[in-house]
């Protein structure tokens, strides 16, 4: 009973973080169509980014002595993350204005390329400036071994549990963005119609823009959060994004909602299929992958997704 | 209206984004994707001299380089295959696929097996070697009818990335965490006078001979019926379906064809390097590959050359231009991004890749030589 609850409580904690991924992938697709694949990379890179302010000033770091002008390093945690995040916002906006706005009207083929093209290049500048050994980003909550509350004889560790409040916190924040805002407004036009959303005044590429901007964010708080448990190196989200596509797929991937259900229900198999059917830990990431193919292949429109009519 | 209403899109049936029609992926009207044109008498004169010499330069890089270096080209002249099978499954049949890594690896790791466990000659494992990873390509290829466009580039890079840890659970095949020496490697028969200094020469030779038959039995099935039914299926899906061509047929075929093009650079690879590990068929292996195929131009099969050139050129630069700069190891460490931004870039320079580029430029000198 204690290691059932034990394996659930770990796989909720990964499918809070696959979630926030995989609602980032989900905004950019209900936008633009386009799946992201440098997804996982920006936010490794916000991840480095904010690392930089966590770490004392004068440390053998690369690219800290570029924040020398910053004063009061180390930042506290939740402070570094949050640069880490407002990083991600401007890396965004970024990407959308400079590489993906120009291709509007081409094919999905070329912003499949950009897009691995970004994923290729940012994944190689991380491991250029600062090399593949992994790094441990400070956990912006108690991570002593005897930090937890015994539940039933499981542990239920502060950081899950701050892990969880935070992701349902910013869920919050992102509904309410898109309910009570003007910009979330004009972002759900879009979303819904984007022709008929101009016609009426909307600005559609800067709204896109925003898009990009809170979906890097997104990601960049995953990759912050993840990190205060594995270490930051300049491959890990890749893995993380693998199971955030599988999330966001199984939800649907139109929908912010199945993507937090995806998550949840990936972070579980993750940590429960392995344990109870015998699939060796090392391949944890087959059940995600199996179930993404076969909601593709069975029901290409996930759990919660929107069925779309094909022209032909 | 609420607001609450607008906050799932189209749950009033009105879509999402615009569904891209397949028309549009791979638009054939774009001069880059319909391969060179028919060429003239003395155009195909010149091109057919350059290829030979180009041939003939092949065959004799032996004798100017040494065998350390000659192992590096060949390994890499080898991995051209592997970007010949993106070339044939993205390019010409409309598949776009991230994970031709997993299928280097497949050839690889069956290589080793038939010339270690059963003991068959080279050429027989070699041919099943591509058998094999062929079939592994037709099986995943088969869902490749309901899975279209951008989720099909999801579902490979899904396969590239567990490929590896796939891998390390068939120790007897893959050698496991730490891989695996292949034991039956090639050495130059007696006849050839090539002693053991030349090993690398003769298995560089082997592996030439088998490129340069891919390339032309690859070319072979493009230009034939096949070719023109997978061009047709990759165009307009519906159109192709309604005149006739079988779609499971020319999709799981397209897809077995181009994995197992990947599966034989896998395999010569093994031949190359007698040593075989999960570890070189990551997911940036299939990165690479699909970086080179676009980067080469993935409407044509020259592409995949242009593309392996990229390859060899890249590093070659990094190194020169590092040594000159005081980094002997090269001015990066990671020559990858080199490839990451060529993409970027080359997205909005040519579509074509390097194909489109260099006809494109072409055109433009006989334009302007007609104008004078």
């Amino acid at each position: 009973m204690d290691l059932l609850l034990q394996r659930v409580f770990d796989g909720l904690f990964n499918g809070a973080i696959y979630a926030s991924l995989a609602i980032a992938i989900v905004v950019i697709y209900r936008a633009t169509g386009i799946l992201n694949f440098a997804q996982g990379e920006l936010a490794t890179l916000s991840g480095y980014i904010g690392y930089l302010f966590a770490v004392p000033a004068g440390a053998a770091v690369a690219g800290a002595e570029l924040l020398s002008f910053v004063p009061g390093r180390p930042w506290p945690v939740p402070l570094a993350i949050a640069a880490a995040v407002l990083f991600g916002v401007v890396v965004g906006a970024t990407v959308e204005r400079l590489l993906i706005r120009p291709l509007e009207g081409r094919s999905e083929l070329a912003i499949v390329n950009v897009s691995i093209g970004l994923l290729i290049a940012v994944n190689a500048l991380v491991a250029e400036i600062w090399t593949t050994n992994p790094r441990r980003f400070p956990s912006p909550f108690p991570s002593d071994p005897d930090d937890f509350v015994p539940v039933l004889g499981a542990r239920l560790r502060y950081q899950s549990l701050g892990v969880w409040a935070t992701v349902l916190v910013v869920l919050a924040l992102l509904g309410l963005f898109l309910q009570r805002t003007k910009v979330g407004l004009a972002f759900r036009a879009i979303t819904s119609n984007r022709a008929s959303a101009e016609l009426v005044g909307v600005r559609a590429s800067r709204i896109l823009m925003v898009g990009w901007a809170v979906a890097a964010a997104l990601g960049a708080l995953a990759a912050a959060l993840v990190s205060g448990v594995v270490f930051l190196e300049p491959s890990l989200m890749i893995r993380v994004l693998i199971y955030s596509f599988a999330a966001a797929t199984i939800g649907g991937l139109d929908s912010p909602l199945g993507a937090v259900v995806g998550g949840v229900i990936v972070g579980l198999t993750q940590s429960l299929v392995p344990g109870y059917l015998g699939v060796p830990t090392e391949l944890s990431l087959l059940p995600p992958l199996v179930a993404m193919f076969a909601v593709l292949v069975a029901k290409p429109t996930g759990l919660f997704g929107t069925a779309r009519v094909e022209r032909v | 209206m609420t607001a609450s209403d607008l906050s799932e899109p189209g749950s009033r049936g009105s879509p999402g984004p615009a569904p891209i029609p397949d028309d549009e992926l791979f638009p054939s009207t774009h001069p880059a994707l319909q391969g060179p044109a028919p060429a003239s008498g003395t155009a195909r004169l010149r091109r057919r001299i350059l290829g030979g010499a180009v041939l003939v330069a092949l065959v004799a890089l032996p004798a100017v380089v040494d065998q350390l270096a000659l192992r590096q080209y060949a390994s890499l002249m080898v991995l051209s295959l592997g970007v010949l099978g993106v070339v044939v499954a993205t390019g010409h049949a409309g598949l776009i696929s991230l994970g031709h890594g997993a299928f280097v690896g497949i050839g690889a790791f069956s290589m080793g097996w038939f010339l270690d466990a059963r003991g068959w000659p080279f050429v027989v494992s070699l041919v099943a070697s591509f058998l094999v990873t062929g079939a592994f390509g037709w099986l995943l290829g088969l869902p490749a009818l309901r899975i279209k466009g951008i989720y099909l580039a999801l579902v490979t890079f899904g396969v590239a990335v567990v490929f590896p840890s796939l891998a390390r659970r068939f120790p007897s095949i893959t050698g496991g965490t730490s891989g695996r020496p292949v034991e039956t490697t090639m050495e130059p028969p007696s006849w050839t006078g090539l002693g053991e200094d030349h090993v690398v020469t003769w298995r560089y030779w082997f592996c030439l001979l088998v490129c340069v038959l891919a390339f032309v039995g690859t070319r072979n099935v493009l230009i034939g019926r096949m070719g023109r039914a997978m061009e047709a299926v990759r165009d307009n899906e519906a159109a192709a379906a309604t005149f006739g061509v079988d779609l499971v047929r020319v999709k799981a075929g397209a897809f077995g064809l181009s994995a197992g093009l990947a599966g034989l650079a896998g395999a010569l690879q093994a031949v190359l390097f007698p040593f075989v590990s999960h570890e070189q068929f990551d997911v940036f292996l299939s990165l690479r590959l699909y970086a080179a195929a676009v980067l080469g131009g993935v409407g044509h099969l020259v592409g995949a050359i242009y593309g392996v050139v990229a390859l060899i050129i890249v590093p070659t630069v990094n190194e020169t231009v590092g040594g000159l700069v005081g980094r002997p190891d090269g001015l990066l460490r990671n020559d990858v991004i080199v490839f990451g931004i060529g993409l970027i870039a080359l997205t909005f320079v040519s579509a074509g890749g390097a194909v489109g580029l260099f006809q494109r430029l072409a055109e433009r000198r006989r334009r302007a030589r007609t104008a004078n």
